[in-house]
């Protein structure tokens, strides 16, 4: 008798969410690492969506209700991830977003491909949001995954363009990354990029994942081969430990990096970050005073490290919803990966826009030097990002990777 | 190789004395308490974190001091009402119990401090170079660390074997029942060795902390490798946790230089170009996997003396 009426209360609840799934609300899932390590990465993804989103449904929402969103903690592991990209099907989800972590990302966009093989006409899309992994634009590319950051080859060659330009970067480089696919991907763009550059990779670490503490054997290797310039793709830990190394023992290199913006790494390395460079893609000096102060007040802090981009990939998004309407009835996610494809957003550095061949986004890549006299100085330090060159986006853009073979809808 | 010999090495033992600092503490605890202390890692990095608050708001040294003492505070009240409290339902819980604070611990950091790591670094007046090796300066902070270290083991060493206190906690140890009755306070002694474990844990997190990034991830990424040198020394030898960390420090070290591979190893026998065509594992150079030494050598330790270098019980 219990267990019938138990049945009868599940079947009711069942049928209440059928009943209000008929007018359809866009449903954006958010999976990140909300805890665990990447905690802070995650977290800055997660509230840098939801700055955007606040502003579409503070107008009109989309498809005649506001736009939901549910945040799922994937742990920062991909067995996480799986089970709550499971979890956001169940709960009718449209829309994952995701930023923190290239493993992540590579089950999420299989996930993703694989749900939509199987479930036509109830497709789910991926707007993949910091996950630079040449992989996922390249075997792994479909057209329901769409990357809208920048990848290694665009980081590397801005950094060398602008790095030469200013007479900082010299004849030998030490390539130094972490081993995994991110890393491995740095260490092939360095390489690549030598001829144009005109220096010799002298020597070249992989080295494992936030796990090393103590750095100082690496710096007595880079101080052995005699480099003018260290390139790294470190990010987190793995960055800090090693400039800080590099700085107690009084070594004479220059830093070309790509994620020194990460929250708390310029207060961490102090003096020793000074003077180093970073290729990304945002500075704010060079944006629009008026959102990043916008931006300020709605969230506490002007936006840092992940934020800017993951704010312009959702203003991508509006963008192709503007031009959409379902006339309140069933959400077409194809449809959207359509319009994604035609948005794009003018910035202070120019046009962005998605590649259709394989839905990687164009953007320009800011390089800067960690100096004295910024706009925006960060971590309560008198240091900033002063904006050095900004590499237009058909400057920063790699060819489309052959291995992308991407199915069409139309 | 001279100069990469002496520099591996003196890196390494620094390092491995930052290591001895934290994993003395653990090891202290399970020799008395049978207890494997998961938070322990955590109070390293509260030490960290208090000793930041007090740097920021009064001086460095005055929070060198006081964040081993409020650690140690912390630890002592942990095995008062919580751990005792689970004493009599046997190891398991312990174990679970102290799982579950470090857990606590680190989300109660992120609440108060937040997500990001925090600034937390020397006076100016400690950054220099102590001396100059082969044109690379040695920071005088990795010494002060090492000779903190080195301190606190002769400290903790005379403690133990010369003192009446260090006999009643041997007792007190080995066996419980006929300490408490020849009078002496047991459970006090356990109290008091889980917060000198917790202070020294803390002591270490101060003293580093501002080396290395203070950062909410710290215990979990110092917590592994403490557990790896505690069980390749020797569950309870504090000697035993002296060597295993400089054995810890001085192999990574070394790692890092060495661009050893199997195929490497294959050329000796003429077979080392076919290696290299394999690709994969036969490619694969010791440095890249420097960060694997330290579990590697756990493994080899734990196969053939399972009770670790200086353990008692094998």
């Amino acid at each position: 008798m219990r267990a019938m009426t138990t049945l009868a209360v599940a079947a009711a609840v069942l049928s209440l969410g059928a009943a209000e799934v008929k007018a359809e609300s866009l449903k954006i899932g958010i999976i990140e690492s909300l805890s665990g390590a990447q905690t802070s990465t995650g977290r800055l993804f997660a509230s840098a969506a939801q700055y955007v989103i606040d502003q579409i449904n503070a107008d009109d929402g989309f498809n005649g209700s506001p736009i939901e969103v549910v945040e799922y903690d994937n742990a920062g592991g991909t067995t996480g991830a799986a089970d709550r990209f499971r979890q956001a099907v169940a709960e009718g989800v449209h829309i994952v977003v995701q930023g923190a972590s290239s493993a992540i990302a590579g089950q999420i966009t299989e996930d993703v491909r694989r749900h939509n093989i199987r479930n036509p006409g109830d497709e789910v899309l991926f707007m993949n949001m910091g996950a630079e992994a040449l992989e996922l634009t390249g075997e792994k590319c479909h057209f329901y995954h769409f990357r809208f950051t920048t990848t290694a080859p665009m980081r590397v060659n801005a950094l060398v363009s602008a790095m030469s330009e200013e007479g900082d970067l010299g004849s030998r480089v030490y390539s130094i990354n972490q081993n995994y696919s991110w890393g491995r991907d740095m260490e092939e763009a360095i390489r690549a990029a030598a001829e144009a550059g005109g220096y010799e990779v002298v020597d070249s670490d992989l080295h494992e994942v936030n796990r090393i503490q103590d750095f100082s054997p690496f710096v007595a290797k880079i101080r052995a081969s005699e480099v003018d310039t260290v390139m790294t793709g470190n990010w987190s830990n793995d960055l800090l430990l090693l400039m800080k190394a590099a700085g107690d023992a009084g070594l004479d290199v220059r830093f070309g990096t790509t994620f020194l913006d990460q929250v708390g790494n310029i207060a961490n390395a102090g003096e020793t970050a000074v003077g180093h460079y970073i290729a990304h893609l945002v500075n704010l000096e060079l944006e629009d005073e008026a959102w990043v102060q916008d931006y300020e007040q709605v969230t506490g802090h002007v936006p840092v490290y992940i934020e800017p981009q993951t704010v312009n990939a959702m203003l991508l998004l509006r963008e192709a919803l503007s031009d959409l309407d379902f006339g309140g009835e069933d959400i077409d996610v194809t449809q959207i990966g359509l319009a994604l494809e035609k948005a794009t957003l003018e910035g202070p550095n120019g046009t962005l826009s998605i590649r259709q061949e394989d839905h990687q986004i164009v953007t320009p890549v800011v390089v800067s030097r960690i100096d004295e006299g910024a706009k925006y100085a960060v971590d309560e330090t008198q240091w900033g990002f002063v904006p050095v060159k900004v590499v237009s986006a058909e400057e920063a853009m790699y060819p489309v990777q052959d291995s992308c073979q991407m199915d069409r809808p139309d | 190789m001279l100069e990469f010999i002496i520099i591996s090495t003196l890196n390494g033992v620094t390092y491995g004395l930052l290591l001895f600092m934290v994993s003395a503490g653990l090891t202290l605890i399970f020799g008395m308490m049978g207890v494997l202390n998961f938070a322990h890692a955590s109070f390293y990095m509260l030490g960290a974190y208090i000793a930041y608050s007090i740097t920021r708001t009064i001086d460095f040294w005055i929070g060198l001091l006081v964040a081993p003492l409020l650690v140690g505070l912390l630890g002592m009240l942990v095995e008062r009402y919580l751990l005792r409290r689970v004493h009599r339902y046997g190891h398991a819980h312990e174990l679970l119990l102290t799982f579950g604070l470090a857990f606590i611990f680190e989300e109660l950091i992120k609440l108060f401090y937040g997500d990001f790591p925090v600034n937390y670094s020397m006076p100016a007046y400690l950054r220099f170079p102590a001396f100059s090796l082969f044109g690379a300066d040695y920071p005088f902070y990795r010494l002060f660390i090492g000779l903190v270290a080195i301190g606190m083991f002769v400290l903790l060493y005379i403690l133990l074997s010369r003192t009446r206190v260090g006999l009643v906690v041997r007792a007190a140890e080995r066996l419980p029942s006929m300490a408490e009755a020849l009078g002496h306070n047991v459970p006090l002694v356990f109290m008091g060795v889980f917060g000198v474990g917790a202070a020294l844990a803390g002591l270490g997190g101060a003293v580093a902390g501002a080396f290395f990034p203070t950062n909410p991830n710290m215990a979990l990424e110092l917590g592994v490798i403490v557990f790896v040198v505690v069980v390749v020394g020797g569950l309870g030898s504090i000697e035993g946790s002296l060597v295993a960390s400089l054995m810890i420090g001085v192999f990574s070290s070394f790692a890092v230089g060495l661009n050893w591979s199997l195929a490497r190893l294959l050329d000796l026998v003429g077979l080392g170009d076919w290696a290299r065509e394999l690709g994969g594992l036969m490619t694969l150079t010791l440095s890249s996997i420097s960060g694997t030494v330290p579990f590697l050598l756990m493994l080899i330790v734990l196969l053939v003396r399972p009770a670790g270098l200086f353990g008692e019980r094998n």
